[in-house]
């Protein structure tokens, strides 16, 4: 518990990332899991989404493209989608009710507005979990702006000093902030590293750093 | 993870994708070097678009080096759970499981998490404190696995020193003792060598408001704006 829940970043910032995770419980739904999880994802491409992701195989950088992602999945994979609005949160939640595949959906994001856009779909949210932040020797980590752009990939395969070497690239012109984005977005092997959001971070602090 | 220095031409940019910084250059320049005592085997570097030569090689891992991977490589399944990640089916699934029952909470502490990644003896540290009172941890957790007494949160003598990105230490509370719980998180953040996350989970009421939510905010503890939500559509439901 859990790679989604532990994102940083002010509401406004927040306001621009949904996570949504599908996966089967072992020993109870797993069976003829794989379809229903891809027509998850394929919902989810319709509605635009910033990332997609498997957390089983890859994301679709490592897979080799989107089609291969979505032809690989697996019973058992847990799948993502990440979008940058919330009222593409309450339209994902009116589709997957309509589909009924009978999995279990999470949506990351902030707590109000998930639970709004739950009842909107006309749901009523199960289990909430929060995080409380970090603790111990929290004077080891890197400042809380660089955070904000590492922690979106919860296995903490965004390393510190490669957004530092992005945010250098983008002052040097080397790279725009979106391409500086999808760099970082390679290793963090779920998807669910968001990089829209993180490039206009990343945008910001060439300027402001 | 391991680097074949007749192949690496010493570029240096598999330095920029160890989340531990844990691979440096060699005093001529010449070739990358890997902290073997600070490598977590997470594979980061092998699977970055960094190396273009396949300098970068993974040797078969045997025990209690293998530990680090299960718990640092985002792609290897773990057998407790059958999933891949450190983790479980958590509150996840809690809609057709059950797991967090009405009246408990579930917290996870994720020692290591963010970034700087942690040994074993912290991990062990933080269960032993929590294992007061007399919580049950999550049995399918890889975490788990390591203890030589889950009843007491003692790990394996050989894994404490070993060093993972992270490790999950998982269980579920009465929603009564939930903050005697966090008070004992607070002391022990204390006396350990690196960080950890923690999180609060709870099966919500029946008009939707959140049982923990109301514990954390009397207590003035720190939490999220944001959370995640299980939406209750997995099939079938559980009975309560």
């Amino acid at each position: 518990m859990t790679h989604t829940l532990h994102r940083l970043g002010s509401w406004n910032d927040l306001a621009g990332d949904y996570v949504f995770l599908m996966m089967p419980s072992k020993g109870i739904n797993v069976e003829g899991s794989g379809e229903k999880l891809r027509t998850f994802l394929k919902i989810a491409l319709a509605h635009n989404p910033v990332s997609i992701g498997d957390a089983r195989k890859g994301n679709a950088y490592y897979q080799g493209g989107i089609d291969n992602l979505l032809a690989n999945v697996e019973d058992q994979a847990v799948v993502h989608a990440v979008f940058d609005n919330k009222e593409t949160v309450v339209e994902m939640l009116k589709e997957l009710v309509k589909a009924d595949l009978g999995l279990s959906v999470v949506v990351s994001g902030i707590t109000s507005e998930v639970h709004e856009a739950c009842r909107a779909a006309g749901l009523e949210r199960h289990t909430v979990e929060h995080s409380l932040g970090r603790w111990g020797r929290t004077d080891k980590l890197p400042p809380r702006e660089i955070l904000e752009i590492t922690n979106m990939c919860g296995h903490s395969m965004v390393p510190a000093q490669l957004v530092y070497k992005m945010i250098e690239e983008i002052r040097a012109g080397r790279r725009t902030a979106q391409a500086a984005a999808e760099e970082l977005a390679k290793p963090c092997m779920c998807g669910i590293f968001n990089t829209k959001r993180a490039a206009r971070l990343l945008a910001a602090l060439a300027t402001n750093l | 993870m391991q680097v074949d220095k007749d192949l690496c031409i010493g570029c240096g940019r598999c330095v920029l994708y160890c989340p531990v910084q844990a691979i440096s250059m060699s005093d001529d320049g010449r070739h990358a070097v890997i902290d073997q005592d600070e490598c977590v085997e997470c594979g980061a570097c092998r699977r970055s678009p960094a190396c273009k030569t396949g300098a970068l090689y993974q040797p078969e891992l045997t025990y209690p080096r293998i530990v680090r991977s299960i718990l640092s490589d985002p792609l290897t399944i773990a057998p407790e759970s059958g999933i891949t990640g450190r983790g479980t089916e958590e509150m996840k699934t809690n809609d057709v499981t059950a797991r967090f029952k009405r009246g408990y909470a579930g917290v996870a502490v994720e020692v290591g998490r963010p970034l700087l990644g942690a040994r074993l003896k912290d991990v062990e540290k933080i269960a032993m404190a929590v294992a007061r009172f007399g919580v049950e941890f999550e049995k399918i957790n890889p975490t788990t696995s390591l203890m030589a007494d889950p009843k007491t949160g003692k790990f394996k003598d050989e894994l404490l020193g070993e060093k993972v990105l992270s490790a999950i230490i998982e269980f579920a509370v009465p929603l009564s003792k939930l903050e005697a719980v966090l008070y004992t998180l607070e002391r022990v953040s204390h006396e350990v060598e690196s960080v950890f996350s923690v999180d609060v989970c709870s099966r919500c009421n029946p008009d939707g408001s959140i049982p923990h939510e109301e514990i954390l905010a009397k207590g003035n503890w720190w939490y999220s704006i944001n959370a995640k939500t299980n939406v209750g559509l997995g099939r079938p439901l559980a009975q309560e």
